[in-house]
């Protein structure tokens, strides 16, 4: 009897600890919620002019031959403004976005942060970025040679300007030219579209060597079906939700579906098991005619390519049009301003020299997405020495910039929650697991309720 | 009446059951080398592709670099601004102290719970359990806070102060349990003799419990050698960076990987891993056999 009763009372004392630990975490984690987002009082405007000195961190994401362009801009940054130092962070795509996200959480945001469209109203919508536009208004920054749509992927949601874009990628159609000659089949000429691409491919496909396939299965890819709908003319997003209609993207899956079927792409257990990184992709190695890739891509695939000595060559291709046009969108970098940062002028003075500096432009030499300063982009394109490749990387820009593309402002929570949502949902189709239309409802249900969420 | 003579049957029993034996033996000794081929294999690859030329790294399966050559090494040894001998220094640095920490605390705390008596003992190990259950994450921003409020954001402290302070409750727990099995009757003769907690601790628990002693470092080092989130929210500048730090700076999803010198790198920074462990393998297999954590 006692033996059991004390037992029961340690229990009863055990549980009754676990359940105050649970009460003090929950306490701790609501009072966490608030300190985000200090923003200066609505009518306090900052023009980012003043004195140029001081300390200012700068971040980035890249690797290797990009860390040492960056760290020459900042080098020259520093020699042309005496007393000014500039603190540097780099790492990886993924890592970066992952440290920012802590970073934000506590007011530590370096003061130059680099952002992407895809990610920058994660941030905006908890007001941790200063709006640009006095600093432009002030003359502290000068966006005169960035075309005006390419500079409105800048913006957040709420029409103010919270990056000022640097480079510009895009996603092209890389092929592999020795591989469709071999087939017998003729390049996809311009200004092809979605059912040229579907027949090419199932018309080339008998006609590969064992264990090739025409396309990748690039059913799950948000970026495809991001230009698919902008060819279309449908708008993406709408009010923080999904833009396009339920149809649309059923009709989008079962064109991937008819391809799979007819064995003119990779298979679902091929596509899950492709490596992230370009230089292991499937047209990096031959074993896939074409895929969409980032556009700056391709010269890393190449160098893959010839890595395995049969001489075959890539090329790439705007991605397919539609009714409303060409569909290819803009992805563009740039740097953004956080309102924690105690150096503003100087923050402001770095944007402007990397977006207008002609010798650091040239030392940069578009490493990440093609210069969107237009006098910039013709010296380079001018310059003898640009290799190949580059050189029609950048072309295909210029075109793409050209025929002005469609902006799109990615809602808050869209990293987070469509692009996640999206590749699972085509995976769940490819595996023949549900069918397209219950997929489609899926997605849109669980899509339009975490997009837009501030929480 | 029979007799039986059941003696000349034993020996030849006993040779067929030497036989089987020797067979099985082998057999099972074949089916785990084959095993262990294929669990080897993606890091004897890794190996074997840091001899490739850098373009040649994904083009074969084979474990042979056909075109051998020591380039990646020298490449990946000098990348960026800082040298590898840099990231290694404060690699080890890093996790020398935080062995250090980790075995001088959590032996001290567990020795609180495994002897001492004091009001809420069990409340306080029943919290110190609950530590366990949280995952990283939900700690992760707290900490972030705490720590930039301190201003150690961009110092080893975040990395090393904590675990001078007994914070990884999972070595405490370990330590108790072996503790716990050893007998009460030698603190007993200690005391006799004039010792106190210190006295007990130092010259009966401490020699005593090499085991989970060994088994405390070998797991603090290698999770703190291959840690990757910390040093990237606290170590921000390159000149801070530790191994794990610099193998990250080869990659980039949205630019130029460079593989052969990663892989190059990735092997290098195994060899402290590899090394402790063959050191502290008899202590590492001794303390979980004898902790009751089978």
């Amino acid at each position: 009897m006692t033996i059991q009763s004390s037992a029961t009372r340690r229990r009863h004392r055990t549980v009754a600890a676990t359940a105050a630990l649970g009460a003090l975490l929950a306490v701790s984690a609501c009072a966490g919620g608030t300190s985000v987002g200090e923003a200066p009082s609505g009518d306090e405007v900052v023009d980012g002019q003043g004195e140029v000195t001081g300390s200012a961190r700068l971040a980035w994401w890249g690797a290797g031959q990009r860390n040492e362009v960056t760290n020459a801009v900042a080098d020259m940054f520093e020699e042309e403004h005496e007393g000014v130092t500039i603190e540097r962070e780099f790492a990886d795509f993924g890592a970066y976005f992952q440290r920012l996200n802590v970073q934000g959480t506590s007011g530590n945001l370096p003061c130059l942060t680099q952002m992407q469209g895809r990610q920058l109203n994660d941030y905006t919508s908890r007001n941790l970025f200063l709006p640009l536009d006095p600093m432009i208004e002030s003359g502290a920054i000068d966006v005169s040679d960035i075309p005006e749509e390419v500079l409105d992927t800048g913006r957040g949601t709420d029409g103010n300007l919270y990056v000022v874009p640097y480079g510009a990628a895009y996603d092209a159609l890389v092929v592999n030219e020795t591989l469709v000659e071999q087939a017998g089949s003729e390049m996809l000429p311009e200004g092809y579209t979605w059912e040229d691409l579907q027949s090419w491919a199932m018309e080339m496909q008998p006609n590969l060597p064992e264990g090739v396939s025409a396309l990748s299965l690039s059913g799950g890819r948000p970026n495809f079906l991001i230009s698919y709908m902008a060819a279309k003319g449908e708008t993406l997003f709408k009010d923080g939700k999904l833009g396009f209609s339920e149809e649309a993207l059923a009709e989008y899956w079962t064109m991937w579906e008819e391809m799979r079927k007819a064995g003119a792409t990779a298979t679902p257990a091929q596509m899950s098991e492709q490596p992230e990184q370009p230089e292991q992709s499937y047209v990096s190695r031959g074993v896939t005619v074409a895929d969409t890739a980032p556009g700056n891509s391709i010269i890393n695939s190449q160098a893959t390519l010839d890595g395995l000595g049969n001489g075959q060559t890539l090329t790439s291709l705007p991605l397919p049009s539609g009714e409303a046009g060409p569909g290819n969108v803009l992805f563009t970098s740039g740097f953004a301003i956080p309102v924690n940062c105690d150096n503003v002028p100087t923050a402001a003075a770095f944007i402007d020299f990397w977006a207008n500096n002609d010798e650091a432009a040239a030392v940069f030499a578009s490493s990440n997405g093609a210069v969107t300063n237009s006098r910039h982009l013709e010296a380079q394109l001018e310059n003898p020495e640009l290799p190949e490749l580059r050189k029609h990387d950048l072309e295909l820009y210029q075109q793409i910039a050209e025929s002005e593309p469609p902006t799109v402002v990615y809602p808050p929570g869209y990293q987070a929650t469509f692009e996640e949502s999206y590749t699972r949902a085509y995976e769940r189709v490819s595996f023949g697991e549900v069918s397209i239309e219950q997929a489609v409802s899926d997605f849109f249900t669980e899509v339009n309720a975490g997009l837009g969420a501030t929480g | 009446m029979t007799t039986y003579a059941p003696a000349p049957r034993k020996p030849l029993f006993g040779r067929t059951m030497s036989r089987n034996k020797m067979v099985l033996a082998v057999a099972r000794h074949f089916t785990m080398i084959v095993v262990l081929i294929v669990i080897l294999y993606p890091l004897l690859w890794m190996v074997g592709a840091s001899f490739r030329p850098a373009n040649e790294t994904f083009n074969t399966l084979s474990l042979w670099p056909g075109n051998f050559t020591l380039d990646n090494y020298v490449d990946g040894w000098t990348l960026g601004s800082f040298t590898f001998s840099r990231y290694f220094f404060n690699s080890l640095l890093i996790t020398l102290l935080s062995v250090v920490g980790n075995v001088i605390a959590c032996a001290l705390a567990a020795y609180a719970f495994a002897r001492l008596e004091f009001p809420f003992k069990r409340t306080l190990f029943a919290v110190m359990l609950g530590t366990m259950l949280l995952p990283y994450h939900v700690t992760l921003v707290p900490q972030y806070v705490l720590f930039n409020e301190l201003a150690w954001i961009n110092t080893i402290l975040p990395l090393t102060v904590p675990k001078f302070l007994a914070t990884d409750a999972f070595f405490i727990f370990l330590m108790v349990q072996f503790m716990r099995t050893l007998p009460r009757e030698l603190d007993d003769a200690a005391r006799l003799d004039g010792c106190g907690h210190v006295g007990i601790f130092r010259r009966i628990i401490l020699p005593l419990s090499i085991p989970a002693l060994g088994t405390t470092a070998l797991f603090t080092f290698i999770n703190t050698w291959n840690d990757f989130l910390g040093p990237l929210l606290y170590l921000n500048r390159p000149e801070l960076w530790t191994v794990t730090q610099g193998l990250n700076s080869f990659l980039d999803a949205t630019g130029q990987s460079t593989f052969g010198p990663l892989f190059a790198m990735a092997t290098l920074s195994l060899a402290p891993v590899v090394g402790f462990f063959f050191a502290a393998q008899r202590l590492l297999i001794e303390g979980i056999a004898t902790s009751g954590l089978k």
